[in-house]
């Protein structure tokens, strides 16, 4: 049996523990409001290199937070506390810590109350896992592995991946009556292929594929991604090299991930707007996008496993962040409706679970899907190059989107609209307004991928005109 | 014998029982508070408290790692069952048995020296430390967002392993800053004291954050927020570079540190974290920097943030050149990676973020030597340069090799004198090269560790702490790009 078999999930319980604690916090002299969160994550890996598995883990964890507000005759105070135990005496003490500090805390200014029930079908927020994913265990990894392994061997390149499955369950309480609770399944295989080398300078490929269940992917996605992985590192393939400047590119969804993710930590949040930080400034209604690049924070999209609720309880809206042309507003937590529109009921439902000092964030971001295949994408480019991935893409910039990073796992020449072979790697310093403003193509084909840091997004391939490259590497 | 002692050791006499030929767990408590004052409000007030049991095994000549939450006694059997039944399945696509280095593991005790307490000192006191911090920032009303950041850590590990071997660590770490962000005409830039995102961390008590004097340098913070609106972006071109230590630490975490992780170079965090140009072959031969270049790591390092008694596989903290007057000379190495390269011994440098995680190789506390220059003497040294200031962004290649690093701030230097600031300065470069144009590296009154508290690496990503020490130095002939 698993540790995931053995641990189950079990949202509906989560959501009683999360009751019983409010209604005992709410016992705790000056307290006003009480809100508890708790999550349950299982979670099976296997990391494997040329040695085989390097490193497994089979583990779970419960996580317990509670958000207090005091009141000491007008003034409403606020502090939260985190634990991982649900014995009496260790759910007093996170009680107990909460209170203290929101005792000694300033008071919160204008502050919101917390949400109260939650008006639309909570069925549709709950989601479910996938039992089979849950019951995915060691053994079925070590197979699949050693499949990988075995063709990476027999093209003459070294492997290293991981193959991870995860279960988790979520459930919000508070004192307002707010109740929902969540439950998904997820599963992700990756491989990077490299192309052996003394000094390091072979070239690489890379595939993965991610799924609610590890059903899907083992019905021929992981299959898919060790041969893309294969066919982009190009072993005994000459790499060329091409000077910085810019290039008209096909970036695959991989690359474009790397870039929204940007937009979704620093750009589409009501916080960044209000301190000025955010690309939407100034933009919001302009018409400065190409008509058919349609950017959406979509929980729901079928790729998503995320939960129906935000870090308040509130459910998420699916929203249109760019369309027809144009930048739209910002999405809301309870605090930025409540400030921007007088009411906290309206937020988008992208808050962070509180107290935090994070704003809002837009953390589903889905591209639509345009009407090209990834050749006809490639075939429109007469001089160009086909993207697969970035690294460590960072924002040097946020009010302009200005990012740098460099590409990995495969760059490509385009010639006359034709793949012309593999490249060294190259640094690209680009605006991604303007990189949206130069769109000239969208795939029809999404893919749900991330990046070096957190968050994942929901994208097709795209081509964009004028992408600027700084530097070069010789490898 | 404390209780969770026992649920350690008694988990890897578990694991021992069912057929591993090395067992090692943690039991790990971890205490954290943290407090962020945005705009005068506490936004972000809470205390955590977890604690779980972190078992690997060896089966089979493959490893297993199985963890669980809570403290409950009968754990340890039952985590045993699952991290040795996933080693046996592992191994039978394992191709080369893990073998690990002959370190004697020794029995012990280690506690971070600590004067004042930071759990001891009221929640009312660390709030009122807040409050005074912000209220240097105050009274500009081009300031969007002034911030102030305190964190507090202790964790407690009770490490047991095969062969008898029990140690207990208590690590303490505070840290603190505080930053102000500017918007004049669209232009946004923020200026941060001690160092930026969350400022600055270190092994210690609270004495630690008392001596940054946090209200002293708010109006300074907050007026070059201000005046950096106006300022001209640093022009692109080729000069000579002079980083400050906040800055300096970065370029050493990110080109010296990361790049001699031994699994990294070796390719076993090629999918996510990347690769390195620090090969094996490179080893005590490769002209890494100029020959004043002295980058020693240290895990017993006073006040480092991976400062402590053994690392995750018990093997005892130590000091080591990893760049020798120039040379490459050292890897960060495990038990089973020193095995790889022949070296019988670990550097002790294999941790894992707390209970839930396994141990990967991390990066110590590894810091550029001092030189002799005052930094007063540097610019009056220099000609055409640019003084660079706090980390404002990074990005390097997933070889280590082309970085590109923006700070917060840049003072443009003219025939020695320094002159007016410069908003957005961004260097580009290539690892080697950059540290062969190391002329000059100010003396050990400006040096100071810079801690990092959230360094990410694995697949699963986890977060690790470490400090490099760093004085001024200078690095001629830059590329500065816009």
């Amino acid at each position: 049996m698993s540790v995931q078999e053995e641990a189950g999930l079990g949202s509906e319980a989560l959501l009683e523990t999360a009751a019983a604690i409010v209604e005992r916090a709410s016992g705790y002299p000056g307290v006003h409001e009480a809100e508890a969160r708790v999550g349950l994550t299982v979670n099976s890996f296997s990391r494997f290199a040329d040695v085989g598995p390097t490193q497994s883990a089979e583990r779970a964890r419960l996580d317990v937070s509670l958000r207090l507000r005091m009141a000491d005759g007008s003034k409403l105070t606020e502090a939260g506390s985190h634990g991982q135990s649900l014995d009496v005496e260790d759910v007093d003490a996170l009680i107990e810590r909460a209170a203290s500090l929101a005792k000694v805390s300033p008071a919160l200014v204008d502050p919101v109350a917390m949400g109260g029930p939650v008006k639309v079908d909570m069925q549709k927020l709950t989601g479910s896992a996938d039992p089979a994913t849950l019951a995915h265990d060691p053994a079925r990894k070590a197979k699949a592995i050693g499949d990988a392994i075995a063709r990476c061997e027999a093209a003459g390149v070294n492997p290293a991946g991981l193959y991870d499955t995860t279960g988790a369950a979520q459930a919000l309480f508070n004192s307002a009556g707010r109740a929902v609770r969540s439950e998904s399944s997820r599963a992700s295989f990756a491989l990077t292929a490299t192309v052996p080398d003394a000094a390091g300078l072979g070239g690489a490929g890379w595939g993965e594929c991610i799924r609610s269940t590890a059903g899907e992917l083992e019905a021929g996605l992981i299959d898919a991604a060790v041969g893309r992985a294969l066919l982009k590192a190009a072993p005994g393939v000459e790499r060329g090299a091409v000077k910085p400047g810019e290039f008209t590119v096909v970036l695959e969804p991989a690359a474009v991930s790397s870039l929204l993710l940007f937009a979704s930590y620093y750009g589409f949040g009501a916080k960044e707007v209000e301190e000025q930080s955010s690309f939407l400034c100034g933009r919001i209604g302009e018409k400065l996008f190409p008509e058919s690049l349609v950017i959406r924070d979509r929980w729901n999209h079928p790729m998503y496993r995320t939960s129906g609720f935000d870090g308040e309880g509130t459910p998420k809206k699916s929203l249109a962040l760019l369309e027809n042309g144009a930048l739209t507003g910002p999405v809301t937590d309870r605090r930025f409706a409540h400030k921007l529109l007088g009411d906290a009921d309206a937020s988008t439902g992208h808050g962070a679970p509180q107290p935090s000092g994070h704003g809002p964030s837009a953390g589903a971001l889905a591209i639509d899907a345009g009407d090209q295949t990834l050749e006809e994408l490639i075939g429109g480019v007469e001089h160009g190059l086909l993207v697969s991935q970035f690294h460590y893409t960072n924002v040097i910039d946020p009010r302009e989107m200005m990012l740098t990073g460099m590409t990995r796992n495969g760059l490509f020449l385009i010639e006359d609209g034709r793949l012309a072979g593999p490249l060294k790697n190259l640094r690209f310093t680009m605006s991604l307004v303007q990189a949206l403003q130069n769109v000239t193509g969208i795939g029809s084909e999404l893919d749900i991928s991330g990046a070096l840091f957190d968050g994942e997004v929901v994208a097709p391939p795209v081509r964009i005109e004028s992408f600027r490259f700084t530097s070069a590497t010789d490898f | 014998m404390s209780d969770f002692m026992k649920t350690s050791a008694a988990a890897v006499a578990a694991a021992e029982a069912q057929g591993a030929t090395y067992a090692d767990a943690r039991f790990n408590e971890l205490y954290t508070e943290k407090y962020g004052l945005h705009n005068g409000a506490l936004e972000d007030a809470s205390t955590s408290e977890q604690r779980g049991l972190g078992l690997r095994v060896l089966v089979d000549g493959a490893w297993g790692f199985a963890a669980a939450g809570g403290d409950e006694p009968g754990a340890a059997a039952e985590l045993a069952k699952r991290a040795v039944d996933a080693a046996r399945a592992l191994a039978t696509a394992r191709r080369t048995p893990v073998e690990l280095t002959a370190d004697k593991l020794e029995s012990g005790e280690y506690r971070t020296p600590v004067e004042e307490d930071p759990f001891a000192l009221s929640l009312a006191d660390k709030v009122d430390f807040l409050v005074a911090a912000d209220a240097g920032l105050q009274g500009h009303e081009s300031v969007v967002a002034r911030d102030v950041n305190l964190g507090l850590r202790r964790e407690r590990q009770w490490f047991a392993a095969s062969g008898g071997v029990e140690q207990y660590q208590e690590l303490t770490r505070c840290g603190a800053g505080v930053s102000a962000t500017a918007a004049i005409g669209g232009v946004v830039e923020r200026r941060s004291y001690p160092a930026s995102f969350g400022g600055n961390y270190g092994a210690a008590g609270f004495e630690f954050v008392r001596a940054m004097d946090l209200p002293a340098h708010g109006r300074r913070v907050r007026d070059e927020a201000v005046e950096l609106c106006s300022a001209p972006v640093c022009e692109a071109g080729e000069r000579d570079l002079i980083l400050m230590g906040n800055q300096l630490m970065l370029q050493i975490h990110e080109s010296v540190g990361h790049p001699n992780e031994l699994d990294r170079v070796c390719g076993h965090e090629v999918d996510l974290a990347g690769a390195s140009f620090a090969t094996t072959e490179k080893l005590g031969k490769f002209q890494y920097g100029s020959d004043i270049v002295n980058l020693v790591a240290d895990s017993t390092a006073p006040g480092g943030l991976d400062t402590r008694g053994w690392d995750d596989d018990g093997v005892k903290s130590g000091r080591w050149h990893v760049v020798k007057d120039g040379i490459f000379n050292g890897y960060h190495t495990s038990r089973e990676w020193g095995h790889r390269i022949g070296e019988s011994e670990s550097r002790g440098t294999n941790r894992a973020e707390g209970w839930y995680n396994p141990a990967i190789i991390r990066i110590t506390n590894l810091s550029l030597m001092p030189g002799t220059w005052t930094l007063d003497d540097l610019i009056a040294d220099t000609e055409d340069g640019v003084l660079c200031d706090t980390v404002k962004m990074w990005s390097i290649d997933q070889r280590r090799l082309n970085f590109q690093f923006t700070t917060e701030v840049g003072h443009e230097i003219k025939n020695g004198k320094k002159g007016r600031m410069v908003r957005k300065p961004t260097y580009q470069g290539n690892t080697p090269d950059f540290w062969r144009s190391c002329d000059a590296i100010c003396n050990e009154d400006h040096w100071q560790l810079w801690g990092v508290p959230n360094c990410g690496k694995g697949n699963p990503m986890q977060v690790a702490e470490m400090s490099h020490g760093a004085a001024p130095a200078r690095f001629r002939k830059q590329t500065f790009v816009v």
